[in-house]
């Protein structure tokens, strides 16, 4: 059954993308900047609709390949957010990317519509193809600045990393599909007693995981991330940084969740090494950069970590709590690295040092990059803080029967002193940094300002008053009965 | 010799493998790319073998799609490999050292 008012968002999403490529054919090189505010309000138009009136029904269609259920909608909602944001900051970028501009927004659309796909995805063939429609654009828009060579080294470094998982990722499809005779999560969720112990299923499912494991840039498939973070576009690694990682997560707790929860249950010592593994990695290499986009770079694989504290634990708080923290690291990504967009034009390099003197050129972007940081520090009372404290009280409930929970709650623990070093040691540049290059002030333009105050209020507002979207990301794990009855129904 | 399921998945796996090898071994960009290929293709062809011996024609479509996705990434890959061969003169992995720490 086909059932088209499932996927409004997706067929508007494209509609947006492919109307930036049209309306630049008509409309004359200094009117750039208003194609992309006409990009970022349509947008926004679109995330006002979905979390509204236009919020699809809940519902499975496609042949059970698509559904749509709260964790579906939750996701979509943010996916949504994070591309207006990316659009928005895109506009004070656009001097450093040059030609091509209207492109650019029709692939962040693009992206945005894989990811809306990823968050809807219910079978591995639908999760294959939006995992390589948010992958394949992101080749483009890594590599973005074609003079640059810094951007062109990041895109094909990530080229051919996210190639080989996605041909890990392929093979593990084939293999599931070989024994289980199907792809559909619903279908390999009622078969799972028998597929437990078919070496083939195991097998596959493990590539599958490598697959995913890349685009969240979990340990060991994190190699690419700082590279790539460094090397791309300011506003392509945002995206990056948040869209790719989130739909890398939402097909995770997905298929660990929904498709093969036994399975994966008997797994938690490999995730837990994949956890801990990711967290150290981060934390550690963090530590001596010095270079701001590359230090975000190791900052997203220790969130990586993280964020699978929460899927270790297996339960309904834990992936609660992964979708409360990505929903923060939204907001905190974002505006980290609008300031970073904002200040590219009059800072020169991507340098932490080069930040110094920003206090007095601009105290309100100041702030701004300082507030994200302090969140992504996990400091009271920002959105970081609580997220964390969430993910850690969902392994300590599992550590009782799983002792090595605890080894694992070490190392979370350990990076996030860690992380106080590194991410403190931007603040101090920012304030207290010496030999500031120039003392010019730098100027704000409108956009810049309605995205960080949308991040910014959203940090706050979420860390003072987290209950509003808890009780939101709660529900939105519960066991749907409609949907899983409809799913056992498509199992037989 | 009676051709079953198996002998398709031994070559599958063979072609895995070696594409894999290619891509760690080999240090030119386009060959790696070939490599990525060759990984690709394995698992169209284990998915081919499972369709006709599990007599289900879901992993046919899931070849079609493979195969659209690995034209699509052709087609990203090699304008890029062309394009960072126009700013530096070479397509060899040891020259991508713009980025360290």
């Amino acid at each position: 059954m086909n059932d088209y008012s499932l996927i409004t968002l997706e067929i508007l999403a494209v509609i947006v993308g492919l109307g930036a490529l049209m309306v630049d054919l008509w409309i004359p090189a200094s009117a750039r900047r208003a194609l992309g505010y006409g990009t970022a309000a349509a947008l926004g138009c679109l995330l006002a609709f979905a979390a509204g009136s236009l919020s699809p029904q809940a519902g499975l269609g496609f042949h059970n390949t698509f559904v749509v259920d709260d964790l579906a909608r939750y996701f979509k909602t943010f996916f949504l957010f994070g591309a207006f944001v990316v659009v928005l900051m895109t506009v004070d970028f656009a001097p450093k990317i040059g030609s091509g501009l209207s492109e650019f927004y029709a692939l962040v659309c693009f992206a945005l519509v894989g990811m809306l796909f990823a968050a809807s995805a219910n079978d591995l063939v639908m999760l294959f193809v939006s995992l390589e429609l948010i992958t394949v654009t992101f080749y483009v828009l890594n590599s973005f600045q074609r003079g640059r060579i810094a951007s062109l080294e990041a895109g094909i470094k990530y080229l051919i990393l996210g190639a080989v998982a996605s041909g890990f990722m392929v093979f593990g499809i084939a293999l599931v599909f070989g024994s289980a005779n199907s792809t559909n999560f619903g279908v390999i969720a009622s078969r799972q007693a028998e597929l437990a112990h078919s070496t083939v299923f195991l097998t596959g499912l493990l590539l599958v995981l490598v697959g995913l494991g890349f685009k969240i840039a979990a340990f060991p498939f994190q190699a690419w991330a700082p590279d790539v973070y460094q090397g791309s576009p300011a506003p392509a690694t945002a995206f990056l940084a948040v869209g790719s990682k989130a739909a890398g997560f939402v097909l995770l707790v997905r298929l660990v969740t929904q498709a093969v929860p036994q399975i994966a249950a008997e797994w938690n010592r490999l995730l837990v090494v994949m956890a801990a593994g990711t967290i150290a990695y981060g934390s550690l290499c963090a530590l001596p950069q010095r270079n701001l986009k590359r230090l975000m770079g190791y900052s997203s694989i220790a969130n990586a970590g993280y964020l699978l504290l929460g899927v270790v634990a297996m339960s309904t708080s834990g992936s609660t709590a992964v979708l409360y923290y990505l929903g923060g690291y939204f907001f905190t990504v974002l505006a980290a690295f609008t300031v970073i967009c904002a200040i590219a034009e009059h800072v020169e390099g991507d340098d932490i040092a080069n930040l110094a003197g920003l206090g007095q050129r601009s105290p309100f972007l100041a702030a701004a990059l300082s507030i994200a940081f302090v969140s992504l520090a996990g400091i009271p009372p920002m959105v970081g803080f609580f997220g964390k404290v969430l993910l850690l009280r969902a392994v300590f409930e599992g550590a009782a029967a799983h002792p090595s929970f605890y080894l694992l709650i070490a190392v979370a623990v350990v990076g996030v002193v860690l992380s106080l070093y590194y991410y403190f040691g931007v603040i101090r540049s920012i304030y207290w940094g010496a030999n500031p290059s120039s003392l010019a002030p730098i100027s704000t333009s409108l956009g810049t300002k309605v995205a960080l105050a949308a991040c910014i209020g959203g940090i706050v507002f979420l860390g003072v008053a987290p209950s509003s979207l808890l009780k939101i990301a709660d529900q939105a794990v519960q066991p749907k009965s409609a949907t899983a009855a409809a799913q056992h129904a498509a199992a037989h | 010799m009676n051709v079953g399921l198996q002998h398709y998945l031994i070559v599958s796996g063979l072609l895995f493998s070696l594409g894999l090898l290619g891509v760690v071994v080999r240090r030119n960009l386009l060959v790696i790319f070939m490599g990525l290929e060759l990984m690709l293709n394995a698992a169209n062809l284990s998915l081919v073998a499972f369709s006709r011996y599990n007599a289900n024609l879901d992993g046919q479509v899931m070849v079609f799609f493979i195969i659209t996705v690995a034209a699509a990434e052709v087609a990203v890959g090699l304008a890029l490999i062309v394009a960072l061969y126009r700013k530096r003169q070479t397509a060899h992995v040891e020259d991508l050292t713009t980025l360290k720490l």
